[in-house]
């Protein structure tokens, strides 16, 4: 594995980014960066700015409005780039499938690497489905060799 | 041998210094807030991760000057811990000045991150910028009046090398009282210079989201965070050449001086945790305020001989 | 002022204006009034009661357009909503933003959401729908059917 994926994988700083979501999945990815369920230890850092992410964490289904601004977001990160999908709005638009603001899922606007479904999902969930991913990531490098 | 002493020393012995003081401040913050903290090489993870993201320059905003001040910034850093591990090895090799040098060389890392935000074509870069700039003509003042004390002490010398044989001497000047109030002067000083709460009002991440830095990415960001965590070597390395008679490596005075410096970082360490963070006009207020006063009073007490 | 003087105070004054009182429980009243009638209305209520405008709420119906404007008596606990019958070929009413601020952008909403005009409405912009978004389709509607051709409403099971 190119040690600039080992880097990445081990230094993964998060940016929270809700594109009209309830707030009940943003409350449990704050949940996350308490002291409780500590992300720091894996090299976690919460970014302030867009420009210094690794890994959006996305919540909230994306209206009509928040698609334009989410387009223009997710050309700001620098690439490389992991997109995680929080709450059962951002997998398939859950309850609000058939709403007239929101025409299309989420991974048809913007490439995601892993969905965490729960409606909010538990912080262990999140941490659980982010250590999946990294998993996931470190083994598929090591496949392709 | 000039060529020598700066790579190695300036660079790669402060980075590898520096480094570690981040990690455990980073380290004894996570255990105060009852949590487990990063693992060991955590921070150079964080820069070989940013050296290899690619970095974006904002539209319309000039490459030159976006890409120019950390690298000045950098090599500012090197220079003065050159200068800073030279002297300290061989008290005889300095020359007449260098105390002044290393206190230009030491305020060239502010005025780069102050490049790098008016540089940024943002408007949240600028106001972080332009506070960054308040509180580096606060902090400037109460400073080079606490750098007077030790200057004074040794017979109004403004070698360091002259500084450093008059403690080996008579015994350091933390001990004097003068010397006491000017190395509390000197690290409220220094923790504004470096940047930490109480006085991270420039880079405040929750208010203007990375203040100066907003627009960084890639490898510009990663040689921002070097040259600050090369800075949390080198400014307590100055403290300590001033006030506490600099790093001996002889025998047991090597072990107290690691203590020393453990023992700075550790107390900039505590002060960052308890502390809130300070307005702007609060920190002006207090730097051109109380300390400009204490400095003052322990410059009289030099100057009268306690 | 407690609770039966203000009804019978606005008993008096709206006498030919009220089409009926619904007394649902000590906090709530609906008091069901002409749609011609809801500038002197409001004015009652707000300007010489002293009440407190809180939100509109207009809701699609399969005989007409409702349209709620509740108010508020803060210190005596009651809540005073003032119902409004459109027929659902003439959706006209006055709009209330001259009399008080606080009706400005809800009627912005109700007019691009269900398609009411408000007569007299000062500044009449979009406020939540997207600049994209069609002329003349109202969501809320019970009639309201998918125009936009992109759209993906399939589970994809």
């Amino acid at each position: 594995m190119s040690i600039k994926l080992k880097a990445l994988l081990k230094s993964p700083w998060v940016f929270h980014l809700s594109t009209g979501s309830c707030n009940n999945c943003d409350i449990e990815v704050l949940d996350c960066l308490t002291p409780r369920f500590d992300i720091e230890r894996f090299g976690m850092l919460l970014a302030g700015s867009i420009r210094h992410a690794d890994v959006l964490l996305v919540t909230g289904s994306a209206n009509r409005k928040s698609v334009v601004r989410l387009k223009q977001l997710y050309e700001q990160v620098p690439k490389p780039c992991l997109v995680v999908a929080i709450g059962e709005c951002s997998l398939s638009r859950g309850m609000f499938i058939h709403s007239y603001n929101c025409p299309v899922p989420l991974d048809k606007i913007i490439p995601v690497d892993v969905y965490i479904p729960g409606c909010p999902p538990k912080p262990e969930a999140i941490i659980a489905g982010v250590v999946k991913l990294i998993n996931r990531v470190s083994e598929k490098a090591a496949a392709k060799k | 041998m000039a060529l020598f002493s700066l790579f190695f020393y300036g660079f790669v012995l402060t980075a590898a210094i520096g480094l570690l003081a981040s990690w455990i401040d980073r380290k004894v913050t996570a255990r105060v807030q009852y949590r487990v903290g990063p693992p060991l090489l955590q921070p150079v993870v964080d820069i070989i991760k940013l050296l290899g993201k690619e970095t974006l320059v904002p539209a319309g905003a000039s490459k030159v000057a976006f890409l120019l001040p950390p690298v000045v910034g950098l090599s500012s850093v090197i220079a003065v811990s050159a200068l800073l591990w030279v002297n300290n090895l061989n008290p005889a090799e300095g020359f007449l000045g260098d105390l002044i040098v290393a206190v230009y060389l030491l305020t060239i890392p502010a005025i780069a991150i102050m490049m790098g935000g008016f540089a940024s074509r943002n408007p949240l870069a600028s106001v972080g910028a332009s506070r960054e700039m308040k509180l580096l003509l606060s902090y400037e003042l109460p400073f080079v009046l606490a750098i007077l004390v030790p200057v004074i002490k040794a017979g109004f010398d403004i070698r360091l090398g002259a500084i450093l044989s008059v403690q080996a001497d008579r015994g350091v000047f933390l001990g004097s009282l003068s010397g006491f109030l000017a190395w509390v002067v000197a690290l409220l000083c220094m923790q504004a210079k470096l940047g930490l709460v109480p006085f991270d009002i420039a880079e405040a991440e929750t208010e203007i989201i990375g203040g100066p830095l907003i627009e960084y990415s890639g490898s510009a960001l990663a040689v921002y965070r070097l040259m600050k965590n090369m800075l949390l070597f080198t400014l307590p390395f100055f403290l300590m050449i001033l006030f506490m008679g600099g790093l001996r490596l002889d025998g047991i005075h090597l072990a107290y001086g690691l203590l020393k410096y453990v023992g700075l970082v550790a107390l900039v360490t505590v002060i960052r945790n308890t502390n809130p963070r300070v307005r702007i006009d609060q920190a002006v207020r207090f730097f051109w305020g109380r300390v400009t006063v204490l400095a003052a009073v322990a410059v009289l007490l030099a100057l009268r001989g306690w | 002022m407690d609770r039966d003087s203000v009804l019978k105070e606005v008993r008096q004054r709206l006498k030919d204006d009220i089409l009926d009182v619904f007394d649902k429980s000590a906090k709530r009243v609906y008091i069901g009034i002409k749609p011609g009638s809801i500038r002197k209305a409001a004015q009652v209520l707000f300007k010489d009661l002293g009440a407190r405008f809180n939100i509109a709420s207009g809701v699609d119906t399969r005989s007409h357009m409702e349209i709620l404007y509740h108010f508020t008596f803060d210190d005596i606990n009651l809540l005073i909503s003032l119902r409004v019958m459109l027929p659902k070929d003439k959706l006209e009413i006055d709009s209330l933003a001259p009399l008080f601020e606080g009706a400005n952008w809800i009627e912005r909403e109700m007019n691009e959401l269900l398609g009411i005009t408000f007569n007299g409405h000062p500044d009449m912009r979009r406020l939540l729908l997207p600049e994209e978004w069609p002329e003349g389709v109202y969501p809320l509607r019970c009639d309201y059917r998918e125009w936009d051709k992109d759209a993906i409403r399939d589970r994809g099971v």
